[in-house]
């Protein structure tokens, strides 16, 4: 006994404690900073091998095709008045030859709907619909009455108090085999249509089955045996704040100059171009963000559509739809465009912005939660052995080690037990690779194309990433530990109090595409 | 000095060798991204200023180009007065020696191809006889000779676009190359440009038509003019491949080739019900009446995609014989989409008696099957 | 003088097709996009307008219906030119009152003969009104 108590209040057990964590976090580093490179090579792979296979295709002729799937645009709108007819007459004109729009007004409190009936002279229609999934009840259905805008629908609902909400209405009434969803206020690209289509219908089978040999059932040859269904496809996401747009269109692209949003722009290049880009080339894409995704409609209805009460419902979509391909032994691929197709205003305030992080995290928390049983799950294939472990060491828990991290390192400070020499190198070490892989990340996304127009303005945002560990990042662990917080405290919260079920779903105006 | 600095080096080179594991590990990683950022930087000012040249030279070409062209082809003179093989242009308009650049020439086929794709007839014409005379071929020839794929597929395209003939020898060892683009490209190409046999390689394709194929063959085949339109069902009954039927079907509802009935009527006893829905979708774009019998006999038997068809069919083949059948689905079906397609398809024959017929069914039947009437009865409701 | 309104997006049909008509002897305006397009329309004599179908801010067939809601414009001819070749899309645009349409790649002469033919009519049905007047 005594010599227990000795080996604690000597302080060996605590020493090989830290020991052990230091070596756990070095570790854990290590590894983290391992897998952006490797995925900073994979995503120049898969980029590359995109410019190749679409340089010579010629997208125009799906335009001219009767052969082209139809694509419902499936849009919510809420308290919109000041721009919404634009931007719905700005979604009218995509270079595309079969296609609806479907504006979803969810429950507005001001004029939107008014504006809408005036100027695209709409006029309430019956319709007759199958609910395949849940939403608020529908409350009238509009059309145009001039033939010019019939690719227009106006959808009025009661407010579901979340975007996944209209989305399922949008979807329950749309009659084509895939649909797009976005945001309203989004400025989407004329050809985002054709571009996102087109990983729908050239996926290439690899292998083949044995040929020569009709199948005795049906008497053909199973040539397409390794098909992979595309079920979803996405593309990158920027910020809008900088940019001059002329009614819905964009006349000329800019890095933000606001602090946030200019932050922004480089996160989500780097998240888009290096993560989804390089998770494109394994087929291990994990979401297809919130502001601009296609789906096929068949799977995504399967599986359930979006879940209203989830904070991250466009990851728990793909989620589900994934599973749901798994769990049917079928084969199935997600795919990603390189090339920004989407333009969305990003939060400018502090207040905005931690509120929209903290959703995220909130978000991610959930999803793992919900989804536990994919975890290191064998039969999920690259999603249980690839993705969610990705996303569980270096997403979830990346916060919570870092932030543990932090308060250990001052814990060496304090008590004087640091190495400086070393805890110097390391620190410059962490930062300058993570300088390198965003400046990265920003060479390959000028390699699809010439984004901005001066030379200046794409030093002036590689410049950022010298900034970014000391004043953006903090913030983001900052508002990702509140996230992670919130998960906590509210499910428990919602256990305590039954009655208090909308507080799985707080008001909030509408949700911003997660490019994590 | 030499040997201080490289005693400092030595030194410092020791001092390294006694440093733990992991921070050696993090001064080489330091180095490598400090160097790695650096080489970044050089390369995005690189292409910078690569991309700014190419905008000026384009901005420099590209109006003389278009002007040359406008002179040559569209404005000239003999456009209307003589064939166009007999036209010949003015040689200094094209013998200038900017002309001769190869990067001049990459942009004025490129010019080309674009007008090409706005204009045939005689100006399209000329426009091919203006790329022949400059002698562009032998440049699109040489990027086949490129051991990059995607160099070859220009060169196809360009080829093609431009109606030039390619040799099969050429072109047919591409058909099977085991890069899809490139096979597919080169596939386009041999229908369009063989003159005997365009469609020979339906007999010989093992591998499937993508989607995406199936669109640009479409495109081609449809477009191409003095193409000889086969009897597609020759493929419906023989073929072993899949896409290859699948896509024959949708020619022969295209051409509406009603002699192919009887082969896509044979396709009804396939195993798999996707086909089996496609085969009915064409009878239905086919009017095939003949088909509407054995359609309403194997209905009960068939998988809700090929019952949705079959109602499909029936509104399109509208012989008003079944109007019967499709009440009776209308009416007592507990499917939202059979009675959608119900409906429609009895709206579609829009006879005296269909009309009676809805009248009749808005009396009797529930609210959400009148709901269903009025929704398919509403010209603002493409679907 | 014949005025025509040529709306396009490609420049490079735009400016062949203003330089064919121009050749021609018609007197020409051109618009590149939906706003310009509307702008022209509003605020512009021509007799004849021609225009594609997909363009940025506004499509043709808003294009058409904003010709044809104008009483002022009674007179004017509409050809869609478009590269598409949707059944659909093409009997839409003659619901919404084109007068022709010609499928992208067009012949050039074949559409100088149907300006002339549409011009031949219209004229043919004002002289008649103007008779009936008297």
């Amino acid at each position: 006994m005594k010599s227990i108590s000795h080996f604690f209040s000597s302080g060996t057990f605590w020493d090989i404690i830290g020991v052990l964590y230091q070596n756990m976090v070095f570790v854990y580093g290590t590894s983290l900073l391992l897998a952006y490179g490797l995925l900073a090579i994979m995503s120049l792979i898969s980029i590359r091998r995109y410019m190749k296979k679409n340089g010579a295709a010629d997208i125009n002729v799906l335009v001219e095709s009767p052969l082209a799937p139809g694509i419902s645009v499936i849009a919510p709108a809420f308290n919109e008045s000041v721009t919404i007819v634009q931007n719905v007459r700005s979604l009218l004109t995509f270079n595309y030859p079969k296609f609806e729009v479907i504006i979803i007004n969810d429950g507005s409190t001001d004029d939107t709907l008014d504006k809408l009936i005036l100027e695209f002279e709409l006029e309430h229609v019956d319709y007759a619909f199958r609910a395949s999934l849940n939403c608020m009840p529908i409350q009238r259905v509009f059309k145009s009455t001039n033939a010019a805008y019939e690719k227009l629908m106006v959808i009025d609902k009661v407010n579901g108090k979340s975007k996944a909400d209209a989305s399922n209405a949008g979807i329950n009434l749309s009659s084509y085999p895939y649909f797009l969803c976005t945001d309203v206020d989004c400025i989407l690209n004329k050809d985002t249509l054709l571009k996102l289509i087109k990983p729908f219908m050239d996926e290439e089978t690899t292998k083949i089955k044995e040929i020569g040999h009709p199948c005795e059932e049906c008497g053909f040859q199973h040539i397409v045996e390794d098909y992979r269904r595309v079920i979803a496809s996405g593309a990158t996401l920027r910020m809008v704040n900088s940019c001059e747009v002329d009614g819905g269109l964009l006349i000329r692209v800019r890095p933000p100059k606001k602090f946030f949003p200019r932050f922004q722009e480089m996160e989500y290049i780097r998240a888009f171009v290096l993560g989804k880009m390089g998770w494109d080339l394994i087929n291990a894409v994990p979401n297809v963000s919130g502001g601009l995704g296609m789906f096929d409609k068949e799977i995504a209805v399967q599986a359930g559509g979006y879940d209203s009460k989830s904070f991250g419902e466009d990851m728990d979509l793909i989620t589900r739809m994934c599973g749901f391909m798994k769990a049917n032994k079928r084969k199935y691929a997600v795919r990603y465009v390189p090339e920004t197709l989407c333009w969305t205003e990003g939060p400018t305030t502090l207040k905005v912005f931690g509120r929209q992080r903290s959703r995220w995290a909130r978000g991610l928390a959930q999803i793992m939660s919900i989804h536990r049983k994919i975890l290191f799950n064998p039969r999920f294939g690259r999603l249980g052995l690839i993705v969610f472990p990705y996303n569980f060491f270096f997403e979830l828990l990346a916060p919570l080690i870092e932030f543990t991290g932090i308060l250990y390192y001052i814990y060496l400070i304090v008590s004087g037990q640091i190495m400086w020499v070393y805890a110097i190198i390391l620190i410059v070490f962490v930062y300058t690779y993570s300088v390198m892989i965003t400046t990265l990340a920003l060479l390959w996304d000028q390699i699809t194309f010439k984004y901005y127009k001066t030379w200046g303005e794409v030093i002036g945002l590689c410049l950022m990433a010298f900034l970014e560990p000391f004043l953006y990042h903090p913030l983001i662990l900052f508002f990702a530990l509140k996230g992670y917080f919130n998960f906590v405290t509210g499910r428990k919260h919602v256990w305590g109090n039954m009655q208090r079920q909308g507080f799985g779903a707080q008001p909030k105006k509408k949700t911003e595409p997660n490019p994590a | 000095m030499w040997s201080n600095l490289t005693n400092l080096i030595y030194s410092a080179y020791e001092q390294f060798n006694y440093l733990p594991l992991f921070i050696e590990i993090a001064l080489a990683f330091i180095f490598i991204a400090i160097f790695a950022t650096l080489i970044a930087y050089g390369v995005i000012l690189f292409r910078r200023w690569r991309g700014y040249v190419d905008e000026k030279r384009m901005a420099f070409i590209r109006p003389r180009v278009e002007e040359m062209i406008t002179e040559q082809v569209l404005l000239n003179e003999n456009l209307e007065k003589m064939q166009v093989a007999e036209i010949e242009f003015e040689p200094a308009a094209l013998n200038d020696k900017i002309y001769k650049k190869e990067w001049v020439r990459q942009i004025i086929i490129d010019i080309l191809i674009q007008y090409r794709k706005n204009f045939r007839g005689e100006v399209g014409e000329l426009l091919r006889k203006l790329y022949l005379d400059m002698n562009l071929t032998k440049d699109s020839y040489d990027k086949m000779k490129s051991l990059k794929w995607e160099r070859k597929i220009k060169s196809v395209v360009e080829l093609t676009q431009m109606d030039v003939q390619i040799s099969d020898v050429t072109i047919l060892p591409l058909t099977n190359s085991t890069n899809p683009a490139l096979r597919a490209a080169a596939r386009n190409a041999y229908i369009q440009l063989s003159k005997n046999e365009p469609f020979k390689f339906f007999d010989i394709a093992t591998e499937p038509i993508l989607p995406w194929d199936q669109l640009e063959l479409f495109k081609i085949i449809t477009t191409t003019k003095d193409i000889a339109i086969p009897n597609f069902s020759r493929w419906v009954s023989y073929s072993t491949n899949k896409s290859v039927v699948s896509f024959c079907l949708k020619l022969i509802a295209h051409y509406d080739q009603q002699s192919a009935i009887p082969a896509v009527l044979d396709l009804l006893a396939n195993k798999d019900h996707y086909f089996r829905a496609d085969a009915i979708n064409c009878l239905g774009k086919l009017s095939a009446e003949v088909a509407e019998e054995r359609l309403i006999r194997i209905y009960n038997t068939q998988p809700l995609a090929c019952q949705l068809e079959i109602l499909k069919a029936l509104g399109r083949i509208a012989s008003g014989k079944h109007l019967e059948f499709l009440k009776q689905e209308f009416l007592y079906s507990s499917n939202f989409d059979i009675r959608m397609n119900a409906a429609r398809s009895i709206i579609k024959h829009n006879t005296p008696g269909s009309r009676a017929l809805i009248d009749e069914l808005k009396e009797i039947t529930h609210e959400e099957n009148r709901l269903i009437i009025s929704h398919c009865q509403n010209p603002l409701i493409k679907y | 003088m014949t005025s025509i309104l040529i709306i396009e997006d490609d420049d490079i049909m735009l400016k062949a097709i203003r330089n064919i008509l121009t050749k021609a002897g018609y007197n020409v305006l051109t618009a590149k996009d939906g706003k310009e397009a509307f702008d022209k329309i509003d605020n512009e004599q021509y007799d004849i307008v021609i225009t594609d179908l997909m363009m940025p801010y506004a499509n043709g067939l808003e294009v058409v219906s904003r010709v044809r809601s104008d009483s002022r414009k009674r007179h004017v001819s509409i050809i869609v030119v478009s590269s598409v070749g949707n059944e659909e899309t093409i009997t839409e645009a003659f619901r919404l009152g084109a007068d022709d349409y010609l499928k992208k790649p067009i012949m050039a002469g074949e559409l100088l003969i149907r300006i002339k033919k549409l011009i031949e009519s219209r004229s043919h049905t004002s002289a008649k009104l103007v008779t009936k007047k008297k």
